[in-house]
């Protein structure tokens, strides 16, 4: 059975207010593209989810979609904060669950096992830990030893976006993945967007590169670009000037409010979007040294 | 650019050749960058993203950056770098924060001023490089700011609460060092005088037995510009 379909069908079939979402990527394959048509369909009360949080979740949060965040760092990576989230956070509209990376990933690692928890030797200190309602301390029943007990975080649905997939859902990606197979073993539900949806045949000649087996996929739409503005190893690199330019109109509230009404709610879908950016930019990005011919196998 | 170069020159000669280091974006990066350029070729550097064997072109944005990833030995998941962290093979993390006290309390989450509070990004994996690396480099530019009496926040717990054999903080001026947990100047660069290094919060740290190290070689200087940024 085919799991194609289109985006914006995807997010209204798979994607409801109040769900969990785990967001996937790491520096690369941040799934923008689902991120905005989850804007675009206003989508309320949402919880993100992930270790390291880029400006995907600040466009979320100022769009109105978000009530509660779940990460370990949220920012806008090598450059400073995400304005929209203090903002959102400074008037008391957003929730924050905030621990360290590794938590996160042990979160999401114990929800992807089927277990309640997890005992970790991070979080034994500090002022984190404090008022974290998902890590306790516990004693080891073998050892004795003092450990913390960090709690299974299952998510709703995982968004990611990926190099290549076919018709059955088979998510292929490589690079860097960071926590992205763990959030997706976690969820109850994964959506995908990749580069090109390929034959059957051409997943099945290298098996290994398949990190989410189809069975696992709810659906999945071919959407190049998918990533953008953050990169894709082998079919882009990151487009670092709009990192910076997002730093300086997002830090007026009504500056990005207009962005997103004039590139994202005011859009068709995707491809609009990228035919409002300088056709150059995407050409230089798309160029860039990372994606490389060794990188694209 | 001189107060980068000058913290990452200190740590850079403190990281030895075939020693396995968890790195940390910012001047940690240059400071492994140099030391691999220098004396350390074999230096594994190893990222929360995932990659092992880094060996970055230019300074990373970002752990996730195509310059963290491109040309590594091996690109895996964040599991195998905090595992392997967690179970006491990384033999030192490299650190940087808002800022650390005389414990070696280290805030990366929000400061406090007259202006109200400010957030910043937040942990990472600097809580868990903190409490798990077996040796502890905490790079900071020496200003009043950072090096404080109490940090307003404690994201990454100090010098008690560590499993680390050792823990210092490098800076412009010189590095600190912990015995048992009383902190003293161990360094000072030849050109500043000890009494201003050995300046933390709202004190003057023992400074006697404080050794004087060169300032950055030309040799260093060189290397160093050949990736990191004038600024």
């Amino acid at each position: 059975m085919s799991k194609i379909l289109a985006l914006d069908r995807m997010v209204a079939e798979h994607i409801a207010d109040g769900d969990t979402i785990f967001v996937g990527g790491f520096g690369q394959n941040v799934p923008f593209a689902i991120g905005a048509e989850v804007i675009r369909q206003k989508r309320r009360n949402l919880t993100l989810c992930r270790t390291g949080a880029d400006i995907l979740f600040d466009l979320m949060i100022a769009a109105g979609a978000v009530q509660k965040v779940i990460v370990g760092w949220i920012g806008n990576p090598g450059i400073g904060l995400n304005h929209a989230f203090t903002r959102a956070l400074a008037s008391g509209e957003l929730e924050l669950e905030e621990s360290s990376n590794f938590s996160v990933l042990l979160r999401l690692m114990a929800g992807g096992l089927g277990i309640p928890f997890v005992p970790t030797r991070t979080l034994t200190d500090g002022d984190i830990v404090k008022s974290l309602p998902s890590a306790q301390q516990l004693q080891c029943p073998f050892t004795n030893e003092p450990v913390i007990a960090i709690q299974a975080l299952k998510p709703d649905v995982a968004i990611v976006h990926v190099q290549r997939a076919d018709r059955f859902g088979n998510l292929q990606s490589w690079g860097v993945l960071g926590e992205t197979a763990e959030g997706v073993t976690a969820s109850r539900k994964v959506i995908a967007t990749a580069e090109e949806i390929v034959e059957p045949e051409v997943i099945r000649a290298n098996p290994g590169r398949t990190f989410v087996p189809g069975w696992r996929v709810a659906a999945v739409a071919e959407v190049p670009l998918g990533a953008y503005p953050s990169y894709c190893q082998g079919y882009y690199g990151r487009d670092d000037d709009f990192y910076r330019q997002y730093d300086q109109f997002s830090r007026s509230a009504d500056e990005l409010t207009c962005w997103i009404k004039n590139n994202v709610t005011d859009t068709v879908g995707w491809p609009d979007f990228l035919k409002t950016l300088e056709s150059d930019r995407i050409r230089l990005s798309t160029q860039a040294p990372n994606s490389s011919t060794a990188a694209r196998q | 650019m001189n107060t980068s170069l000058r913290v990452a020159v200190a740590t850079a000669r403190l990281l030895r050749t075939r020693v396995t280091c968890f790195v940390g974006i910012g001047v940690p990066s240059l400071a492994a960058m140099l030391a691999k350029r220098l004396h350390a070729p074999e230096l594994n550097l190893i990222y929360e993203s995932g990659v092992i064997g880094a060996h970055p072109a230019t300074p990373p944005l970002s752990t996730g950056s195509p310059s963290v990833a491109a040309g590594a030995e091996m690109v895996g998941r964040m599991i195998d770098v905090f595992g392997a962290l967690q179970d006491g093979r990384i033999e030192v993390g490299l650190l940087s924060a808002a800022q650390v006290d005389r414990t070696g309390n280290l805030n990366s989450t929000l400061v406090s001023s007259a202006k109200g509070q400010r957030r910043l990004p937040g942990s990472g994996g600097a809580l868990d490089i903190a409490l798990l690396a077996n040796e502890l480099i905490i790079l900071m530019p020496h200003e009043k700011r950072r090096l404080v009496e109490k940090v307003d926040f404690v994201t990454s717990p100090g010098r008690a609460a560590t499993r680390a054999h050792s823990q210092r903080i490098v800076t412009d001026l010189g590095s600190f060092a912990f015995s048992e947990s009383v902190i003293s100047l161990e360094t000072c660069y030849e050109d500043v005088d000890p009494a201003v290094a050995a300046q933390f919060g709202n004190a003057v740290v023992d400074h006697s037995n404080a050794k004087p190290i060169p300032v950055p070689t030309e040799e260093e200087i060189r290397i160093f510009k050949t990736f990191a940024d004038e600024e």
